[in-house]
């Protein structure tokens, strides 16, 4: 018990110092991930749809190799970024790209930081998604493709308006998976110098010694970042299902609208154009 | 009368197994065909043939006089022309009954919105689900789900309307529901190509009667020729069995 009341003091006295600091950490965190999931987002959206372009054997060759060839480029996309330690590949591009340019290309100074650290959780979350985009387009009933060609969409217009919609609704649980991955593993981002949250406590750490103190407060401050997240997607969840009821529309004033007004004694407007109701109004 | 489409020796096959053999078939406007066989003679095939879901293996498809079997042609621009009904509905699950009427129009025809929710409207009134335009596929039955899929294909003022089976997936007391509808646009003079079991709606309702048999037409005719007096063994022998049901 004592202990306990002495590492709540630590705490607060560390948040007293260095709250500011913890505060930037978290904050950097929190856009870092949030900015990577998102274009990682955008890059799986482009694999995926890019994985699932129809290719039968009546297409002319050309096309067939193309279709071959951009899924073998994704494909290996996907292996290498997915085969390989994020930390590792922090430090591939960041000390690489210099490396054979010659200088020419170099992340300097903070911001050069904080383009390599997007580049690299970014590269990484567009790996993992790639193949849950894969996977949710093909998780969509054919029937949905048949219907939408069938009142002659094209390609493209098939995905946009009612494969991508029904895909992103069904892979929105493991869009939440890999934010709440990258709230975490975007601390391996301090090996090129980036300061998100588990940075400072390196560095706070390091100036005061108190090492468990400071890293019982980061496992609070995480917990509560990735709790947060999960409340935030399941509510996103639930307004993109949209209501589970649904109100029956008046006829009346549906058809003054449609301009189809019925009245008992004219009928329906289907009656008006039906051989019967024409023989009637011919007596 | 105008002849709207023409079939020329048609051939299908997946794999090895020939599922279509040299089909010739014609359809003019005004004419209601129903296409019956049992199940595997190739009448769904057909019909997802005409409609190019299915990649004829030889022959042509003339619309028009055109042949849209030519991979030079746009299919998705002939399939504007040509509505389809599915067994299983298809309705897009991500949208309301009314946006299901309505993206085909802004987006295949540019339509305006406004436009395309006059004439949804129209059409969903005609089936009786204007009430619904509001639900979404999931909330409403199987012959709400068709008659809504039946107003999504006449919202596109298709030239032909091809049915697959529509009703085999209802239950019984839902059948009637969309078979009326079905049987209203045949008095208006739609254009319909129907693969069916219903017996009593190809006898009663369609102008021609087609009976297909391991992947060919054995035998075709107005609904009392081929009722009342079938030709062939097969023929018989297929409306033997269902008699008996």
């Amino acid at each position: 018990m004592d202990k306990l009341i002495q590492l709540c003091q630590d705490v607060a006295k560390l948040w007293g110092k260095y709250g500011e600091s913890y505060i930037t950490g978290m904050q950097n965190t929190l856009i870092l991930a949030v900015s990577a999931t998102l274009i990682g987002c955008i890059i799986g959206f482009v694999c995926g749809v890019l994985n699932t372009i129809p290719c039968s054997p009546g297409d002319t060759l050309i096309k067939r190799f193309f279709v071959k060839l951009v899924r073998a480029l994704v494909r290996i996309y996907v292996e290498v970024f997915r085969g390989t330690p994020m930390v590792l590949q922090a430090v591939f591009i960041f000390y690489g790209l210099p490396y054979f340019t010659d200088n020419a290309v170099q992340f300097r100074g903070s911001e050069g930081i904080w383009i390599a650290a997007l580049l690299v959780v970014s590269i990484n979350t567009g790996a993992y998604m790639a193949e849950s985009v894969r996977g949710g387009i093909i998780s969509i009933d054919p029937g949905q493709t048949e219907g939408a060609k069938a009142i002659g969409m094209t390609h493209v217009q098939t995905m946009t308006n009612v494969i991508l919609p029904q895909a992103l609704r069904n892979i929105l649980p493991q869009i939440g998976n890999n934010f709440i991955i990258n709230l975490k593993d975007t601390s391996v981002m301090f090996i090129i110098g980036f300061t998100e949250f588990f940075a400072t406590h390196k560095s706070v750490a390091g100036a005061t010694f108190k090492y468990f103190p400071s890293a019982a407060l980061e496992m609070v401050g995480y917990l509560c970042m990735t709790l947060l997240a999960s409340f935030l997607l399941r509510w996103v969840e639930k307004k993109l299902d949209g209501d589970s009821s649904y109100e029956l529309v008046q006829v009346d004033a549906l058809t003054m609208s449609a301009g189809t007004y019925n009245h008992p004694d004219k009928g329906s407007p289907f009656d008006e154009r039906s051989k019967e109701h024409g023989k009637k109004g011919g007596k | 009368m105008e002849k709207l489409l023409q079939i020329n020796h048609l051939s299908k096959t997946f794999g090895k197994n020939e599922v279509l053999k040299d089909i010739d078939f014609t359809v003019n406007r005004g004419d209601v065909i129903s296409i019956i066989g049992a199940s595997g003679s190739g009448k769904s095939t057909l019909l997802r043939c005409i409609n190019l879901l299915e990649t004829p293996t030889s022959g042509e498809i003339l619309f028009h006089e055109k042949n849209v079997a030519d991979r030079k042609v746009k299919a998705h621009e002939y399939r504007s022309h040509v509505g389809m009904v599915f067994q299983s509905f298809n309705l897009f699950s991500n949208m309301t009954v009314l946006q299901n009427c309505m993206v085909g129009q802004m987006k295949v025809l540019r339509k305006s919105k406004e436009e395309a929710k006059q004439t949804a409207l129209y059409y969903l009134e005609k089936v009786g689900m204007a009430p619904y335009i509001n639900a979404k596929p999931r909330q409403i039955s199987g012959g709400q789900k068709q008659r809504v899929a039946i107003a999504r294909a006449l919202a596109m003022n298709p030239e032909v309307l091809l049915f697959d089976e529509p009703t085999s997936a209802l239950d019984p007391e839902m059948v009637g529901e969309v078979l009326s509808v079905m049987q209203d646009l045949a008095k208006e003079g739609m254009t319909m190509l129907v693969v069916t079991h219903e017996m009593a709606f190809a006898r009663d309702v369609s102008t021609r009667v087609v009976y297909m048999n391991e992947g060919v037409i054995c035998e075709q005719g107005s609904p009392e020729e081929l009722f009342g007096n079938p030709q062939k063994q097969e023929t018989k022998d297929f409306l033997a069995r269902f008699r008996n049901n």
